[in-house]
This record gives structure tokens, C-alpha cells and sequence, in this order.
């Protein structure tokens, strides 16, 4: 049979028993719609864990030195400039930054107008000092450099720190939310050598302004992100170390050559800060799971629907016995009879993939829309919760039609065994 | 055109053994000739019809129609044959109930190996017996003089050099049946080979042989 006449024969007897192919592809369709639906819901949550609520770099290794080292009580156990290095020249290391942390405390009062409203606020300031090749690509305005004492420090927030701001601060606040385009500029008092929250670590008191002068993911989160020179001059100023750096960041050649990074770091006697890979693992780990499991289930439903495909087809043939010898008689052979079941099982998996997948996303849809209107906004909340890459909509379609096709492999050779001569007699 | 040599072809009485219902059968029928096969409901008349128009491939024997050997052919092949060189009219019309008669009459075209103008086909086959204002009619429709001649038009449609009947007016009355009658003398006429297997004496008339089935015998 030609592949244009298997088709309007197809075509054909499903337009004249509607009730029978509604029903057999319904169960199709609520499988795809629900394995369609979890997929990409599990994807979405996964994307916004990756983008927004850990960005973490797979090419980034954040060395630190070790906690407890028999070289730390003899002196040893450090990250200096040697040691940074050493670190640079492994192999599979593209690049190392080093990062020092600000030794002394550091507060900030802001008293006064805050984007058209007055604010008046004190709050610890945590810095890190880090080489400003490291942000170099977030950078809004001016240098990333020291810029000399009396002189405002240019500084880097962290794109999730302005993500909290946004969603849950300045909300309660009734405080304006905020672009990194707008708070590029924004100057912020700092006192360096003193502390809300310790005693009086000793020392001058030192005022200064930072500027801030972009909005990075690579910048401290719970603090501020100013050049390593910057850093450095402060600590020497205070009469606290000045010569080792608190991390390296090592950015690897490629992702595949981190763990032969970490495994040299460990060799070196330091340490991996992999505490937000371990936090977004474990959260990917949780998504993948209950994703998994939902998309068992939805699973399940269409081998469900294959086997009420099977039924609903192998009760069809029975009732189109007489039907069979007909197109027997006039010159349909066993595999014409076979491919004509299977051809019409797998157009009703066919329309159920395409009709799932849709219902999947329209549900989709309306869950975004309701989450836009009826939840308060909250950090990280997205414009959408799931993610629909195109191989998921070939995925919920092929499903359908292999579902229904399995379904009708019994029937459509049990259609193709019926003896003609009996089926016309009968 | 037809030619069977000891044909036999039994079936299972359900009590483990055999029921013969043809017993080395010998047919013989030439090119245009109207033959018809007489005999009692159950003498084998449609087993014989259908092993010569290839529908039963579980005898033993040797059967060849229009020049092909249908003895040892695969299914694909005596599909081809069945589509291509004969066509049956059957008692019970066997229309498809929920197709249009143009649909029912350009079924074969479905299973033809080369594309067929369906339109023009089912056009002349429903002419050819007066229905050609009933195409989008439903069997159910149609009386049933008039679905034996949807029957016929089908059977006409990919023009076969066999028509294979099996009791084509049984269900028919004597004046519906008188003019299906007609309708095949008319093909036979034009030169188209027809077997007919019936107990009615009005078809056995219009054939120009006739043969009698009894006891698995052909005589």
C-alpha cells in the first residue's frame, strides 16, 4: 500500500468511529500532558537554581587556606604570593584571582536621600579585595582599581544581594526597587576600624566613601566587592596582615579540567571552598529526583493509556472483522491490514502527544500567570517556573505516537490473522 | 482462464478430525465464458470460489488464473492478485456501512501498487450500473437491489479479467435479482470471465456452463 493511500485510509476510518479514537487518545494525552508538564517544571527549577539562586561558575575553584594544618601552627599553612603561583601554573588553569578580605571591622550609616526617599540605616560592612580582572565584565563605571586614600572606592555589589534588596527589603520598606544601571554611581559612607557588633578594635578610624560601580555574580554576597590593592592598603594602614590572601579563585580552561585542579589543590596541602557546588548539587540533586519520580508517573499513565490502546484496538478488530475481509477481498495483504491498526494508533498517539504537550504548556502558562498576580514578589522569583527546550515538545510527541503504536502492535497482528474467507462468511 | 487441478481443502470438524468439503477438484474455465457452480448450502461452493480468487490459500492442488500460479504464492502476491485480476460479488453485498457508495466503490484503490484515478473510476463503475446519482449516498440507503449494484461497480472498478460471484442474488427479490442478472449477462457479453457459485435457478439460466458441487466432487 502506497503511503498516500495508507494515510487517507487512516484518515478515514478514524473519521467514522470519533467516539473510539476521542476516547483511545485522551489517556495519550493526560500522560504527555503530565510527563510534559513535570519535565519542564523540574528544568525551570533547575535553570533558576543554576542562574539566579546559585550561579555557580563550573569553571570556577575557590582554593582557601586550610582550616587546621600542621604547617598553620608552625607559621606555614598560608596563601601568599608564592603559593598564588603555584596555583596559576597547574595544569588546566587559565587564570587566578586573588581575593583578600578587609582584617578590620567596618560599618556603614546612611542618613539621608536613597532614590527619592529618605533613609537613615547603620549596618556592619563586610569587603573583600579581589583582582579586578575578576569582575572586570560587570563593571558599569570608571576603573576597578585603587584609587588612593580620601579618594571614594570603587565597589561591586552581588547581583543577589540587589536580588534580596529588591524582593524582600526594599518591599517592606516602601524603598524603590533597583537596577544595577541605577545603583551604579550610588556612594555609600564606610568607617573602616569600627564595629556595631565587637569592641573598639583599636587603631584610627578611617572614613571613606565607596562608589558603587557595578552589579556582579561574582561578588561577595553578604558584603561588598572592592580592589585587592584597595584591600591591601587598608589592612597595612590598620597594622593587620597585608601579605596573604584569603582565597584564589582559579578559573579552569575548561569545566572538564577541574577536578584535576582540585585534586592538585589538595596536593598542595590547601583547600576547596566548594560549599555553594555542595548547596547547588544537593538542591539540582532534589529537583532531578522529584522530577524523576513525576516523570515515572506520568510514565505509568501512558503505558496505561498503551494498554487501553491495546484493549479499545483488540475489541476494534474483533467488531471489524467482516471490515478486514472486505479489504482482504479486495486486495489488502496481512501487512496492509497490520500497518493500517498501527497506523491508526499511532495517529491517535500522534494528536494526544501534540494535544498533551499543548495542555501541558497552557498549564504552564496559567500557573505563571497566576504566580505573577496572586504571590507577593519574593527573591529569585521568576517570570516563569518551567523550561521548554525543544527536544521536550519532540519528546511529548514521539511518546504519544510510541505509546499508542506499542499499544496496537497485538491488535494490528492480530487484525492482520484473520482468515478472510471466514471473516466474509461469518 | 481458470485452472484447477486436484483441488482438495478440508476443515477441522472441532472434534478432531477432518471435514473434506473439496476432493481433488478439477475446474476448467476459459477466457469469457459465464460458468456457473450449482449445489446444496454447505456443498463447498464458496470454499471453491474463494480458493480460486485467492482469498483461501490452505488446499492442496494446483490453481492458476489469468496466467498466474496462485499455488505457493506469498500474501503479498495473492493480494496483488486479488486487487489486480479478479473481484468478487458477494450474497451479502459486504458494503462498508459507514462509507460513502463512491468511498465503498474506490476501496481497492487503497491497496493498488500503481496510483489510480479514483474519481474517474468510481465515476465510470457506478455508470456502468445506472448509480452514478447515488455516489454520496450511504449503504443504508440504498435498497438492496441497488447495493448488490454498488457490489458490482466495486468489483468493476480496477476492471478485472475474473468476476468471482458467490450467490450474488440470494438476497435479492426475483425482479431485483432478474436485474443484477442482467447486469452480469451484459458484462459477460463485453468479455469479462465470471464464476458463479449459486443454488438459484435463474443464474444457473444465464450461465453458458454449469457445474454441480456435491459431496466435495465437481461434476
Amino acid at each position: 500500500m502506497r503511503a498516500s493511500e495508507w494515510a487517507a485510509l487512516v484518515k478515514l476510518s478514524l473519521a467514522r468511529d470519533k467516539r473510539f479514537a476521542v476516547s483511545s487518545a485522551f489517556g495519550i494525552t493526560v500522560g504527555v500532558a503530565s510527563l510534559v508538564f513535570f519535565v519542564g517544571l523540574g528544568l525551570g527549577i533547575g535553570k533558576l537554581l543554576r542562574e539566579k539562586v546559585f550561579p555557580v561558575d563550573a569553571r570556577l575553584v575557590e582554593v582557601v587556606p586550610p582550616k587546621l594544618a600542621l604547617g598553620g601552627l608552625l607559621g606555614g599553612g598560608t596563601i601568599d604570593e608564592t603559593t598564588v603561583k603555584r596555583l596559576s601554573e597547574l595544569p588546566g588553569v587559565a587564570q587566578a584571582f586573588r581575593k583578600m578580605n578587609v582584617r578590620v571591622p567596618a560599618v556603614s550609616r546612611y542618613d539621608g536621600d536613597f532614590f527619592g526617599r529618605p533613609l537613615r540605616m547603620g549596618l556592619e560592612v563586610l569587603a573583600v579585595g579581589v583582582d579586578p580582572a575578576l569582575v572586570k565584565g560587570d563593571l558599569l563605571l570608571g576603573d576597578f582599581k585603587d584609587p588612593g586614600p580620601s579618594q571614594p572606592i570603587p565597589a561591586v555589589a552581588a547581583s543577589r544581594l540587589l536580588e534580596i534588596y529588591n524582593k524582600s527589603f526594599a518591599p517592606a520598606r516602601g524603598l524603590p526597587n533597583l537596577t544595577p544601571q541605577l545603583v551604579t554611581g550610588l556612594m555609600i559612607p564606610v568607617e573602616f576600624n569600627r564595629s556595631f557588633v565587637t569592641s573598639s578594635p583599636g587603631g584610627t578610624v578611617t572614613a571613606s566613601q565607596l562608589q558603587l560601580v557595578g552589579v556582579s555574580q561574582r561578588g561577595l554576597l553578604a558584603g561588598v566587592t572592592i580592589p585587592l590593592e584597595t584591600a591591601k592598603r587598608i589592612n597595612r594602614a590598620s597594622g593587620v596582615d597585608a601579605e596573604t590572601f584569603t582565597a584564589v579563585t582559579l578559573l579552569a580552561a575548561s569545566p572538564g579540567d577541574v577536578p584535576g585542579i582540585v585534586s592538585a589543590v589538595k596536593g598542595l596541602g590547601l583547600q576547596v571552598d566548594d560549599e555553594e557546588q555542595q548547596l547547588a548539587q544537593n538542591a539540582a540533586a532534589v529537583v532531578v529526583l522529584i522530577t524523576a519520580a513525576m516523570a515515572l508517573l506520568s510514565g505509568l499513565i501512558c503505558l496505561l493509556a498503551a494498554v487501553n490502546i491495546a484493549h479499545a484496538l483488540a475489541f476494534a478488530v474483533r467488531a471489524r472483522a467482516r471490515d478486514i475481509g472486505i479489504m482482504r477481498a479486495v486486495g489488502a495483504s496481512q501487512a496492509d491490514i497490520r500497518n493500517w491498526v498501527l497506523g491508526e494508533a499511532a495517529a491517535l498517539g500522534l494528536v494526544g502527544g501534540v494535544v498533551g504537550t499543548m495542555l501541558a504548556i497552557g498549564a504552564a502558562v496559567g500557573i505563571d500567570i497566576w504566580v505573577t498576580r496572586a504571590l507577593p514578589p519574593f527573591p529569585f522569583k521568576p517570570e516563569t517556573f518551567f523550561d521548554w527546550p525543544a527536544w521536550l515538545w519532540g519528546a511529548g510527541v514521539l511518546l504519544g505516537t510510541v505509546a499508542a503504536f506499542l499499544g496496537a502492535w497485538g491488535p494490528g497482528r492480530q487484525a492482520a490473522r484473520i482468515d478472510p474467507a471466514a471473516a466474509l462468511a461469518g | 482462464m481458470i485452472e484447477a487441478r486436484g483441488v482438495s481443502r478440508s476443515y477441522s470438524d472441532g472434534e478432531g478430525g477432518a471435514l473434506r468439503v473439496l476432493d481433488a477438484v478439477d475446474l476448467l474455465v476459459q477466457a469469457g465464458e459465464f460458468v456457473a457452480v450449482v449445489g446444496r448450502s454447505g456443498s463447498g461452493k464458496s470454499t471453491l470460489l474463494h480458493v480460486v480468487g485467492g482469498l483461501d490459500a490452505q488446499y492442496q492442488g494446483e490453481v492458476t488464473v489469468a496466467g498466474q500460479r496462485l499455488t505457493g504464492m506469498n500474501d503479498a502476491a495473492l493480494s496483488r492478485f486479488r486487487n489486480q485480476q479478479v473481484a468478487f460479488v458477494f450474497q451479502s453485498f459486504h458494503l462498508m456501512p459507514t462509507l460513502t457508495v463512491a468511498d465503498n466503490v474506490a476501496l481497492p484503490a487503497f491497496f493498488s501498487a500503481a496510483p489510480v484515478n479514483r474519481t474517474q473510476g468510481t465515476l465510470a463503475a457506478l455508470q456502468r450500473v445506472g448509480l452514478a446519482d447515488k455516489k454520496d449516498r450511504k449503504p443504508s440507503q440504498l435498497s438492496g437491489g441497488e447495493r448488490q449494484r454498488v457490489a458490482i461497480a466495486r468489483a468493476l472498478f480496477t476492471a478485472p479479467k475474473v468476476l468471482l460471484c458467490d450467490e450474488p442474488t440470494g438476497n435479492l427479490d426475483a425482479a431485483t435479482g432478474d436485474a443484477v442478472i442482467d447486469v452480469f449477462r451484459s458484462l459477460n457479453r463485453e468479455g469479462l470471465t465470471i464464476l458463479a457459485v449459486t443454488h438459484e435457478e435463474r443464474l444457473r439460466d444465464a450461465a453458458t456452463r454449469v457445474l454441480t458441487l456435491s459431496k466435495g466432487k465437481l461434476s
